[in-house]
């Protein structure tokens, strides 16, 4: 029976116009989202580019400068931006501290919507004030991004549908299921077969439109691997949804109600399901307010200020590497504010750890119950895959705010041993590289393929019942 | 070949089919006879195996059709009243599936004997269905009886809305089975081709097989006024 289901199918399905159209649609999809992302990572290319541009171009002003003070010049400059002030270094000529795109970052936008893909963390700066929000228009907030992700997360089991809700149902509708039931076949089984040319004929297109994005993208050759993991991905997300239309069709009789039945299932796997787990998530955890969190830091570094030179004492009893025997050398603002940072840090991070605390609650709720729907753990898995989920960011964070630290400690023997900064001590600079991880789960593909299967398996068991006492069979 | 042992199904306190005998023997054409609900679609399902018999039970080629539901429906062939082909798909292509499915593996010469054996002209046989009569889509049903090798044949109303020689030449095409040894049940409404065809007429009322004839044994006046007594329409008997 499965040569000639496969064989007639085939043919069936390359003489309907429907399923070429929606074929076609599908190629254009992919296309078209694909070429959507990549736009967008190109836009995200030229920003970083030109700020590091802008970072180069003031570096060679800078030691300009710096060669005329040190040929003993006179420069027109404040005696707050002459660079051999260190602070004026850490200050005003911050190095770029970005986030590259990784090769398949063009696939899911993930939260490149909301976060900034560069900043340039100052020695005076707070972490915790660095600006990570992008500004976004409210308008792509509302709809989201038309991306690869977006077409098959979403549309792809739109797509499904309509592919195959009626695989059984227009047989019993046109009255040709009667002459094959009186066929020695089982019809559950002959269902299957016909779900899975056209799950085959589908992974063909998604397959070839997937070389399209490949040849659109041409990334470097150790990317074929993930190209095959993300086709991977795919295929498990669309083994899902034809499992569902497999119970669907065996379970529902009209091809109306087989249609609402499927739609239904859509809203609530990819729209309802993780609004609710969203909604729920911020209920039982909710972040504190950010704007109080704001508020409280300001009074405690007003407070702080108050002190400085108490701060400064404790700090200069804390660091002897800075002590100054020579009585003609000053301390100054930047000492006393310098040292009020890291005393703000340290009174700060109860607070900033309680609201990442929050949020890490809220992502660990959604981590366990993002099982309830496959849309979650695929969308996750292609924000994963792109180097855009919200781990990635995090990490990314994570780097710029060490990478802070760094910068700020450089100049802190050169500003506590009142040392000017020079030509030389130009290379030595610390420069940011973001190191990209791999959030990636092995678990996801294999498990989706679990669930599918489960799904077919729970079809056949129950349709076993079903077609002995003839619901299968009868018109 | 088809025997019933009183054989019935009852939809709660409904009965569709009541302690139906039958016995079916090789090259017999068996007529069933009635009006709407009388009980022959029930008969004919509960052969192919499409709903349970709430009693009695069924055999076909000896073999228990509800113990041996897929080894039974090696042996039937089928064809409904509205014989629903794939439209986008020839009548060679429409019979390849159909046998095929069935376990049978034909080459195109064969394909095209057995058509031309049910008797649709050559040059249909590459046409799509969808451009088919009713009469010529019973032709690929019986082409596919025929490429099946069936035993057994159910026909369920097949002459009904076909014109008086499509008609004709279906009645013909049972008869040359007949020769075969294929035996046959056919429900029908039609007495006239019912008497031209059959070895054998049932009669059906209410779900029970009220009368049977050996068909050469009564003129078509006769069967026509056994059949309106049975309907107790005695005035149009009379």
């Amino acid at each position: 029976m499965l040569s000639y289901n496969f064989k007639y199918e085939l043919k069936l399905l390359l003489r309907s116009r429907w399923i070429q159209l929606l074929s076609i649609i599908l190629l254009l999809l992919f296309g078209f989202s694909t070429f959507n992302g990549l736009h967008k990572i190109e836009k995200r290319k030229k920003d970083i580019t030109a700020a590091h541009s802008e970072v180069e171009e003031n570096d060679a002003m800078m030691l300009k400068l710096l060669d005329s003070v040190e040929q003993g010049m006179e420069v027109s400059a404040s005696r707050w931006t002459i660079p051999t002030s260190p602070m004026a270094v850490g200050n005003y000529h911050p190095r770029v501290a970005a986030m590259e795109p990784q090769p398949l970052a063009f696939m899911a936008t993930g939260q490149a919507d909301l976060f900034t893909h560069y900043v340039k963390p100052k020695v005076s700066g707070d972490d915790h004030t660095l600006n990570f929000a992008e500004m976004t228009s409210p308008v792509q907030l509302l709809f989201g991004s038309f991306d690869l992700a977006f077409v098959i997360v979403y549309l792809l089991p739109l797509l499904i549908i309509a592919f195959s809700y009626n695989v059984l149902s227009s047989e019993r509708e046109s009255g040709s299921l009667r002459l094959l039931a009186s066929q020695p076949i089982r019809i559950r089984s002959w269902v299957l077969q016909k779900m899975g040319l056209r799950f085959f004929w589908l992974s063909v297109i998604v397959l070839y439109a997937l070389c399209i994005v490949f040849f659109m993208v041409s990334p470097p050759l150790e990317q074929v691997s993930a190209f095959l993991g993300l086709f991977g991905l795919i295929i498990a997300y669309m083994l899902f949804w034809f499992a569902l239309a497999f119970l669907i069709n065996l379970w529902i009789g009209r091809s109306a109600k087989n249609a609402v039945a499927l739609l239904g299932l859509w809203i609530a796997f990819v729209l309802l399901i993780p609004s609710v787990l969203n909604q729920l998530g911020n209920t039982l955890y909710p972040i504190p307010s950010r704007t109080l969190m704001i508020n409280e830091m300001r009074s405690l570094k007003a407070e702080v200020t108050k002190k400085q030179d108490e701060i400064l004492d404790n700090f200069l009893r804390d660091h002897p590497e800075y002590a100054i025997n020579d009585t003609t050398q000053f301390r100054g603002f930047y000492h006393r504010y310098m040292a009020s940072q890291r005393l703000i840090k340290e009174e700060l991070a109860p607070m900033i750890n309680a609201y990442e605390d929050q949020l890490r609650k809220q992502q660990d709720w959604v981590g366990i119950f993002k099982w309830f729907s496959p849309a979650i753990i695929v969308q996750e898995s292609l924000n994963q895959r792109a180097g855009t989920s919200t781990q990635d960011y995090e990490d990314y964070r994570k780097q710029v705010v060490s990478f802070a630290g760094s910068w700020r400690e450089h100049f802190m023997p050169f500003l506590y041993n009142n040392k000017n900064f020079s030509q030389k001590d130009y290379p030595d600079l610390p420069k940011f590289q973001f190191v990209p991880k791999s959030f990636s789960s092995l678990l996801t593909v294999p498990l989706l393929f679990l669930i599918s299967i489960g799904l077919f398996g729970l079809g056949f068991f129950v349709s076993t019942k079903m077609e002995k006492n003839g619901i299968l069979t009868t018109s | 070949m088809i025997i019933t042992n009183n054989l019935s199904k009852r939809y709660g306190d409904q009965t569709a089919l009541e302690n139906l005998n039958l016995n079916i023997k090789e090259g017999d054409i068996y007529c069933l006879l009635g009006a709407n609900g009388a009980g022959k679609t029930t008969t004919i399902n509960l052969l192919l195996g499409f709903i349970e018999p709430s009693s009695g039970s069924a055999f076909i080629n000896q073999l228990s059709v509800h113990e041996n539901l897929k080894a039974t429906k090696r042996f039937l062939a089928y064809i409904p009243e509205n014989l629903m082909l794939y439209p986008s798909l020839s009548a060679m292509e429409n019979l390849e599936y159909f046998s095929g499915i069935a376990g049978k593996k034909l080459s195109s010469q064969q394909l095209k004997d057995f058509l031309e054996e049910a008797g649709l002209q050559s040059e249909a046989f590459q046409k799509r269905i969808s451009n088919f009569s009713k009469g010529m889509r019973q032709k690929v049903g019986i082409a596919i009886a025929l490429a099946k090798d069936a035993k057994v044949l159910l026909l369920d109303e097949p002459t009904s809305g076909l014109d008086p020689k499509a008609s004709n030449e279906f009645g013909l095409l049972l008869q040359k089975l007949r020769t075969k040894g294929v035996a046959t049940l056919m429900a029908t409404h039609d007495l006239f081709r019912a008497k031209e065809v059959a070895t054998h007429i049932g009669i059906m009322k209410d779900g029970q097989l009220k009368q049977q004839f050996v068909t050469k044994d009564l003129s078509l006046q006769q069967l026509e006024e056994a059949y309106l007594n049975t309907m107790k329409y005695k005035e149009l008997a009379s």
